[in-house]
């Protein structure tokens, strides 16, 4: 009985609603140079406009098509997400499964070391590194990853603390696997809907930090992502202008989680065959 | 039973009106001419400015305004120019280099002891020690009471803004009171608030940011218009609800907004131009050492354009010379640098550069830029980068945290930056912010002619000469052009209409760009 | 568990976040003065102004000095005395502590414990409509930040229907006392309150569900319910309680930052906390404020962490030795 998780994924109806949302969103934001209508980028007298037949989601302050800018966002919030996400799980995994499974000193260490990571004030060290390091968006992932793949650490080694007493493991380990065989085998996959929520909380968090990194001035200011948006409609608000400037980022990055969200659901019968829906052959 | 009750009322009725209307005729209103507005509530997006004492409001404007109901100056300003205040008359002695002021003699602390010539005296004393921050402590070199109502001040040198700079910021604090005190800064009781002006403080909210202002029923010049005023936070987006909403009266509000204020009934009122954003420029370094690359800039960076898209056509294009054009001391003849990139590009030709490719280049090199700014700036930084990069120069634009900008800038660690000031009002503004210390300033002395003329401008008395000398300096900083002005934003202020406020001359106190003036709170007798 | 190990670990973690508070905030570019005084343009900085405020900002001290008077001063229970605020910086910081420990407190404890109800609720029927339907809910509520959420509420309830007062978090100078005045600070919390907890409650559901999922295939389960337990009690007491760990944890590491992270929330609210304080704080280079805030991050992330861990043991106990 072997299950596919890609299978599983592609028939659940959850799964191909996910597929189908991420798909679009990632290419939108692959495509957006060939189908932004304008240079997001350029600067025009046509400001604060409401949406139009060729501007289809208005103007924002310094007359951008939004439209264009969403688009174009897309790549920047996707990418920092993604990349953060992935590597700021990536980290606090093997961290956390590490602190759990290898006792005595090392684990007392990594665990200080990570408390101390999560206090200190993240604004200073990015006001710190930003004097020396210009922001691009590889060196935003490894920032933002550096600075927040502790409280999935945390999290990881909790679970994999009281999951390393279980039955089969201490059977596995009887049988003389590795510390490293249980990690891969056994912890991982157990672990895998958690890992899933630290990934979507590591991607949701880039994206918001990235727009606040902005609003300090941090940021290269001819990216344009979509919490940058966001933030800017912000200061407009005392506008009609919210509804087409504010709300589509925002809906934007809802729908991108959501997908995530779903992907991971449809994932679930990988663990627990119990979860298949009835039908499936 | 009915037709009873009313056959009485009938009776009754005639009974009772007659001498209502009698009364409302004959028992006197109130006071005739005062509306007595119970309060009066004054929205600010940062609310917290410090405790309104002399020496503890934080160091700006709103600071300054808060303080300045309660302690008053020896002369003030109104919409009109200069108005008596503490002093009710005064001369310039050239002679000997010093102003008699003759003081009125009904003046009381809201404690109610006399205030005397000593105060003034012992207020100049006392910033000897403890400098005042809005006010250069060195002008004043000793004052000396006459008599209980006149006070000589010796300036150590003429100082020609001296009556707004300096009569008319410096706050007068009482001798009986602050003579004991060593530590002004940390004075925060009950006392360091005790001022002669037609407000007292009644509450001061360090978290809420909020203030609370009783009025001063013994106050000299005539009765307060309202008998609380209320300053409380709210934030930028929400002080044009909150002004439609009623539940403020008075508010700054962003020029978008100003025609559906109006529409909704409120009075907008717009400051005269008092700010500049500025092309601080790097002219240590080359390039930007030689002139003519700077005038190559200025005429490569259409300003007027700068004003239509960055600020939605909500200000004036910036002129060189820095005093904007609705001042009384703007030159019309100062150079224009009117957008002419063709100019811009003999000038670099004319500099040795020629274009390979998309940009200029000279030896081998690229002809490249940093510029750099805060957050608050980056449209207009990058509307600058696009202008440049059209012209032929690569220009990389980053933003920093702002603070970081000023230590760079202050450090020389940069090229171009967008930054801001205001103060233009006086011209005592132009030698801190050319030849002045700090990034704020351009630090340009390499001229000599104009180091002298910005001296020179300080201490000329006669008014008419001194117009001569500034027209000269704006004329020789266009030509050398160590900052380009880029712009002057337009302020506004929407209010309900109940207060009658305005916009003091020249700014209130030393030229600071809100109508909150303690004037316009006042029924002044007349 | 109170072994000297432990102690003396912990006790080096502290004292090193102790200098680094102190380090890194200098290590910013720029200085107090420059920072506060640098942009005013009208302000008369002569050079007896600005020899006055370096004294007292003790920046003409040597660093090693200024440092032993920062730790010298934390053990008297002083955290300095702000420059910007020209408060000391212990009344400045509980000034607005209590605000923020309303605002974002509340917030917390309703979407935790909702999050937690909802999660285990969706985990436990995990698959059926009930569980899709929370599932596309909460998480598209999820994508939206938090300060987003806020001026959508802020607009539809404060302006558009004026339900709700538009800032502040109460009436300044209203007279309200008692009753009245709850009633106010109630009135004033709600919005933010509410877009606080939902930018929150997807966080916290989705870690209950997904864990809950892990837990559900566990034989102890089909013991229970082979044992007849109602299922109530199986869905709470069995599974509900064993998919709290990571929730919980999570949590805990929450607490210590989330005070200084609802700053966007209180700029669109003119609503006072820590947030906000900060933000003015970095701008203004007020090293005893910076130092203060952190501090009062540090020893929160560290005492919830500890709680959390002990908290582990209870939870269950099969983990033997959590710290």
């Amino acid at each position: 009985m072997h299950i596919n998780i890609k299978r599983e994924i592609r028939e659940s109806s959850t799964g191909k609603a996910g597929i189908i949302i991420l798909v679009i969103m990632i290419m939108l934001a692959l495509l957006a140079p060939l189908i932004a209508p304008c240079n997001p980028y350029h600067q025009s007298p046509m400001s604060l406009l409401p949406p139009s037949f060729s501007h289809w989601l208005g103007m924002n302050h310094v007359g951008q098509d939004i439209w264009s800018r969403l688009l174009y966002g897309a790549r920047t919030s996707l990418m920092v997400g993604f990349g953060t996400g992935a590597l700021a799980t990536l980290i606090g995994t093997a961290a956390g499964i590490s602190a759990a499974l290898i006792d005595g000193l090392y684990e007392r260490i990594m665990m200080r070391v990570i408390d101390t990571l999560i206090i200190i004030p993240m604004i200073i060290v990015v006001i710190l590194l930003s004097a020396y390091i210009r922001p691009g968006v590889i060196t935003l992932i490894l920032i933002l990853s550096f600075l927040s793949w502790q409280g999935g650490a945390r999290v990881i080694r909790a679970q994999t603390l009281s999951l390393k007493e279980k039955g089969h493991i201490a059977a596995a380990r009887t049988f003389g696997a590795s510390r490293l065989y249980i990690a891969w085998r056994h912890i991982v996959p157990d672990l895998g809907p958690i890992l899933l929520v630290d990934f979507i909380y590591n991607v949701r968090r880039a994206i918001f930090l990235e727009a606040g990194l902005a609003f300090l001035g941090i940021s290269d200011p001819n990216m344009v992502s979509w919490g940058t948006m966001m933030r800017d409609a912000l200061s407009y608000s005392y506008l009609d202008a919210w509804r087409w400037w504010l709300i589509p980022p925002g809906i934007a990055l809802s729908l991108t989680i959501v997908g995530l969200t779903f992907i991971g659901h449809a994932a679930e019968p990988v663990i627990e065959p119990r979860f298949r829906e009835v039908g499936i052959a | 039973m009915r037709k009873i009750a009313n056959k009485k009322f009938l009776n009754l009725a005639p009974k009772l009106i007659i001498p209502a209307i009698l009364a409302l005729i004959i028992l006197p209103s109130c006071s005739a001419g005062t509306r007595e507005i119970n309060s009066y509530t004054i929205a600010d997006t940062i609310g917290d400015y410090g405790y309104p004492s002399p020496y503890t409001h934080y160091s700006r404007g709103p600071g300054y305004i808060r303080m300045s109901l309660i302690f008053e100056t020896l002369g003030w300003k109104d919409e009109t120019g200069f108005v008596p205040q503490l002093a009710r008359d005064w001369e310039y002695i050239p002679g000997e280099n010093a102003y008699l002021f003759w003081l009125r003699r009904d003046v009381k602390w809201q404690d109610g002891t006399k205030f005397t010539a000593d105060d003034v005296a012992f207020t100049f004393e006392y910033t000897r020690e403890h400098p005042y921050q809005w006010v250069d402590s060195s002008i004043v070199q000793y004052a000396e009471a006459l008599d209980d109502y006149s006070v000589k001040l010796h300036l150590s040198k003429p100082y020609a803004p001296f009556l707004q700079d300096v009569a008319g910021t410096q706050p007068i604090i009482p001798e009986h009171i602050w003579q004991d005190v060593g530590n002004p800064e940390q004075f925060t009781s009950g006392k360091a608030v005790i001022g002669t002006g037609p407000y007292k403080l009644a509450d001061y909210n360090k978290e809420h940011g909020s203030y609370l202002y009783g009025a001063n029923h013994d106050y000299y010049i005539g009765e307060p218009s309202v008998n609380e005023i209320k300053f409380i936070k709210v934030s930028a987006e929400m002080t044009p609800a909150a002004l439609k909403g009623g539940s403020v009266s008075a508010g700054d509000i962003p020029p978008e907004i100003v025609a559906e204020m109006e529409d909704a009934g409120l009075t907008v009122i717009t400051a005269p131009l008092a700010w500049n954003a500025k092309l601080t420029m790097n002219h240590l370094k080359e390039p930007l050492s030689e002139k003519r690359f700077r005038q190559a800039l200025a005429y490569a960076i259409d300003r007027e354009s700068l004003v239509e898209i960055t600020q939605r056509g909500h200000g004036v294009a910036g002129s060189p010379g820095m005093i904007p054009p609705t001042s009384e001391w703007f030159n019309p003849d100062t150079p224009q640098y009117d957008y002419d990139p063709a100019t811009a590009r003999a000038l670099l030709e004319e500099l040795g550069y020629s274009m390979e490719g998309e940009y200029f280049s000279k030896g081998g090199n690229t002809l490249e830029l940093e510029l750099i700014s805060e957050a608050e700036y980056k449209d207009v930084g990058h509307f600058v980068e696009q202008e440049l990069e059209n012209l032929g120069i690569k220009v990389d634009f980053r933003t920093l945290e702002a603070k970081t900008v000023d230590a760079k800038v202050e450090a020389w660690d940069f090229d171009l930056s967008v930054y801001g000031h205001g103060g233009l009002y006086e011209p005592s503004i132009l030698p801190r912010v050319i030849t002045g210390e700090g990034f704020n300033s351009a630090r340009y002395t390499a001229n000599e002619t104009l180091n002298s003329l910005l001296e020179a401008q300080l201490t000329e008395m006669d008014a008419e000469k001194r117009g001569e000398l500034v027209y000269q300096i704006q004329e020789l900083y266009a030509e050398d052009l160590p900052a380009l002005t880029l712009y002057y934003p337009n302020w506004y202020w929407a209010h309900d209409g109940t207060i009658n406020l305005f916009y003091t001359s020249n700014g209130v106190a030393l030229g600071i760009p809100l109508p909150l003036n303690r004037l316009a709170f006042v029924e002044i007798e007349p | 568990m109170f072994n000297k190990h432990n102690i003396s670990i912990y006790a080096i973690a502290f004292i090193f976040i102790l200098m680094l508070n102190f380090i890194l905030p200098r290590m910013m570019p720029g200085d107090p003065v420059m920072a506060i005084y640098g942009n005013e343009a009208l302000v008369a900085m002569t050079p007896e102004l600005k020899a006055q405020l370096v004294e007292r900002f003790a920046l003409d001290q040597s660093l090693w000095q200024q440092f032993v008077a920062y730790f010298s001063g934390l053990f008297r229970g002083e955290l300095g005395y702000s420059y910007y605020f020209n408060a000391p910086a212990v009344s400045v910081i509980l000034g607005r502590l209590p605000w923020t420990l309303l605002l974002v407190g509340t917030a917390l404890l309703i979407s935790t414990g909702l999050g937690i109800v909802l999660g285990i609720e969706s985990g436990w029927r995990r698959g059926s409509k009930t569980d899709r339907t929370l599932l596309s809910t909460l998480m598209s509520l999820n994508g939206f930040p938090d300060f987003f959420l806020g001026i959508i509420l802020l607009i539809g309830f404060g302006v558009t229907l004026g339900i709700f007062p538009l800032s502040g978090a109460l009436t300044p100078y209203s007279g309200l006392s008692g009753i009245a005045l709850m009633m106010d600070i109630l009135k004033h919390l709600f919005l933010p309150v509410g877009a606080l907890t939902l930018a929150y409650l997807g966080g916290s559901y989705l870690l209950t569900r997904n864990t809950m999922i892990t837990v559900i295939k566990e034989p102890y389960m089909l013991t229970a319910k082979a044992k007849g337990l109602s299922q109530r009690r199986i869905e709470y007491h069995h599974a509900g309680r064993n998919a709290l760990l990571p929730v919980i944890t999570r949590t805990g590491i929450w607490v210590g930052k989330i005070f200084t992270g609802a700053l966007f929330l209180e700029l669109v609210f003119a609503y006072p906390g820590i947030g906000y304080l900060t933000y003015e704080a970095l701008m203004a280079r007020d090293y005893p404020i910076i130092q203060g805030v952190f501090l009062v991050v540090a020893i929160s992330v560290l005492l919830a962490n500890f709680l959390v861990d002990l908290f582990y043991s209870r939870l269950d106990p099969r983990v033997r030795h959590a710290y």
